[in-house]
């Protein structure tokens, strides 16, 4: 059974359809790039996914281990292993990041029927965690991603993919908005996180940070379809020749 | 001094007094005549004010005409002493090493009271009559009985109070306590303290005054609070409003600050079913400065309305403002703040900050800013904003495990808490923000109830 199965995924905002029939499966231990021009349905994919509310589901399926998430509020899909890195981390001003997190680790153990860390244990966690990252101590006490550049706002992103430990981690964009050592960083986080019981899917406009984060399968979406799969190759080719080059193709 | 007021209704209209006027009388001159003629003025302003009407522009949006229908009798007095000491325990201060001064239905209550005899310069009332300082500089000095019909009430009635005297140069470590209590009663209840409050040069006190009740009949409380901190002073003042729904609050606080003194104000309402909080403060000095903070955490169908007024009288004093609100229900807030800035107040530089998070789609509220300035070299901001929680905050935080109410409680305890958060004194931050911590559980229960 694959970790993770989208079937015929229909998807609309404000009565326009974005996904017009996406079908996936993502084994664990894979990990598969998504890429595609701007407006391709992209990350309307990774937030319908993660169970943002603006968008509207209109058919299809989405499993996860087997069990259908599309009636899952956001954070039971969370508490079920689902991790999704925002394109845009919110700021929160006035909710420490150590505070924040501690909840959420919390949430998601009780719901996996393990005993609450206490602060000690959750120090120790954090700690090796942000060692990974290369972050700052002081980071816990400052406020959630406020006054964070945007290449500490991503590499926040992977931190708390770090902490919370997904079975299926969702990058959306995560290399947008990062120069070249924030890229290594953030992609070193993301690749130590790689392993047989972990599925990742990385959204992606340029082939660049696949060069860090080597995907085993690629899929090009546009205009709300997959429309071309294949393995890292087809990222290379993706860009040497263009999102054009699809159109002759397909 | 330019009090927050407007005209006096038009003369053509008979005066709104109701069945108050049964309550109109003067209250103990304790031996000194000189309070009876003060009294008796207050008796006068309030037959020819009545009780401000919505057609008067600062109270349009508060409407206080019921007030006349209701027959209030005077809240029970003499019995005090029978009523159990574990009464005040909800409201206690003490466990942040406050003396605590105990007012059952407007009358100072020994028996109910834990203060160190350290605690010296609080007085009841009855005591303060005697004092030149008390007369001479704080009552009736800072609230007239003409600036509108509820001073003028108060003046006329009020059974008691406190006088807090600080001398010079005397760093108080304990806050003071005024607790307020109206008690259950078959009928309705008036309650009218009144407090005095005078900080020497260069000494610094907190003090904190609580309103609450155990009873769940109509009552009115009419405070009037007047505080003068001579220069240098650092004052903390902290008012509590945890009545009862079923009460309505009007409480005036009348602050001057002398050259270099400091004030830090918070206004906490919680409770009420109509209420209505003016606040002025005059910078009477030179580098004087001002922070005035309020939170209205209100729900079902609750009305806080907050006035301030920031008269700036000296060049060079900065004063801050940053009022809060978080409304469930129905409920209806209204926020007017003033900066005044009179010629010759160069290089005021004044803050004003209004900031509303609505929990439900029929909470309102109604903000607003008024600058009068009479002086070219000044700074005065003022922003207003007005709204829900934030949609992508909160799916931030469910997309990471945490239950919806959760994150409605994080995301409103984080816009509440960064006032607390200039609280001065240590132990009773960690209180206030226990309490909001608690009454944010009761908001979202009422959100998820109703």
């Amino acid at each position: 059974m694959p970790m993770l199965e989208i079937k015929d995924l229909h998807a609309s905002v404000g009565g326009r359809e974005i996904l017009k029939g996406i079908s996936l499966a993502v084994n664990a231990g894979e990990v598969h790039a998504i890429m595609g021009p701007n407006g391709s349905g992209k990350s309307t994919l990774a937030s319908v996914l993660a169970g943002r509310e603006t968008y509207a589901v209109t058919g299809g399926q989405v499993l996860l281990n087997g069990v259908d998430i599309l009636d899952m509020s956001p954070e039971e899909r969370a508490c079920e292993g689902l991790f999704m890195a925002f394109q845009y981390p919110v700021e929160i001003p006035g909710v420490s990041t150590a505070y924040f997190l501690k909840a959420a680790v919390n949430a998601i153990r009780k719901h996996r029927g393990e005993e609450e860390l206490d602060a000690m244990d959750f120090l120790k966690l954090i700690k090796t965690k942000m060692k990974l990252l290369e972050m700052d101590q002081s980071f816990l006490n400052r406020s959630v991603n406020e006054g964070f550049s945007g290449g500490e706002k991503k590499r926040n992103e992977i931190f708390q993919m770090a902490v919370l430990d997904p079975k299926l981690g969702i990058l959306d964009e995560t290399d947008s908005g990062l120069d070249i050592d924030a890229l290594k960083i953030v992609s070193k986080g993301v690749n130590s996180l790689r392993g047989p019981d972990r599925a990742m899917l990385v959204v992606t406009h340029y082939q660049r940070l696949l060069e860090y984060i080597v995907p085993d399968f690629v899929h090009v979406l546009r205009d709300g379809k997959i429309i071309k799969s294949g393995d890292k190759k087809l990222a290379l080719e993706l860009e040497a020749k263009g999102y054009g080059w699809l159109d002759t193709a397909a | 001094m330019t009090q927050l007021t407007s005209q006096p209704a038009p003369s053509t209209v008979a005066p709104s007094t109701g069945l108050l006027t049964e309550m109109l009388s003067a209250g103990p001159d304790h031996g000194t005549p000189w309070l009876g003629e003060i009294r008796q003025s207050g008796i006068r302003h309030f037959q020819r004010m009545g009780l401000p009407t919505t057609s008067q522009e600062d109270w349009r949006l508060t409407n206080v005409a019921e007030l006349a229908k209701i027959r209030f009798s005077p809240a029970a007095s003499g019995k005090a002493a029978a009523i159990g000491a574990d009464i005040t325990r909800p409201w206690s201060l003490r466990s942040t090493g406050a003396n605590e001064f105990v007012f059952i239905n407007g009358l100072f209550s020994p028996e109910h009271s834990t203060f160190s005899a350290s605690a010296a310069g609080v007085a009841p009332l009855a005591q303060a009559a005697a004092n030149p300082l008390w007369r001479e500089s704080v009552f009736a000095h800072l609230a007239l009985p003409q600036t509108n019909g509820f001073t003028a009430l108060n003046t006329a009635g009020f059974a008691d109070g406190a006088f807090i005297s600080v001398p010079a140069d005397l760093i108080a470590e304990a806050p003071i306590h005024l607790l307020f209590i109206s008690t259950e009663a078959p009928h309705a209840t008036l309650a009218q303290p009144r407090v005095c409050i005078h900080v020497g040069a260069r000494s610094q006190i907190t003090v904190v005054h609580t309103y609450v009740s155990t009873g769940g009949q109509p009552h009115l409380t009419n405070a009037v609070v007047e505080l003068a901190a001579e220069s240098g002073a650092k004052v903390e003042i902290v008012k509590l409003q945890r009545e009862a729904q079923t009460a309505w609050h009007i409480g005036q606080d009348f602050i001057k600050l002398a050259s270099q003194a400091t004030l830090q104000a918070l206004s906490l309402n919680i409770g009420g079913a109509v209420v209505r909080n003016n606040v002025q403060v005059r910078l009477d000095g030179p580098y004087a400065e001002a922070t005035l903070n309020g939170i209205t955490l209100i729900t079902g169908r609750q009305h806080v309305d907050n006035q301030t007024l920031l008269d700036h009288a000296f060049e060079n004093c900065p004063s801050h403002e940053l009022y809060k609100h978080l409304l469930g229900g129905q409920a209806s807030g209204v926020f007017r703040g003033k900066i005044l800035v009179r010629p010759g107040a160069q290089k005021t530089d004044s803050k004003q900050t209004s900031k509303t998070v609505l929990l439900s789609d029929d909470a309102t509220m109604d903000s607003q800013p008024q600058l009068e300035i009479y002086a070219d070299d000044v700074k005065c901001t003022h922003g207003s904003t007005t709204g829900p929680l934030d949609d992508e905050q909160l799916f931030y935080l469910r997309s990471r495990g945490v239950d919806a109410a959760t994150a409605r409680s994080l995301l409103t305890y984080a816009f509440a808490g960064d006032v607390l958060g200039r609280t001065w004194h240590g132990p009773l931050k960690g209180y206030l923000e226990e309490l909001v911590v608690a009454e944010l559980h009761r908001l979202h229960l009422d959100r998820t109830t109703s």
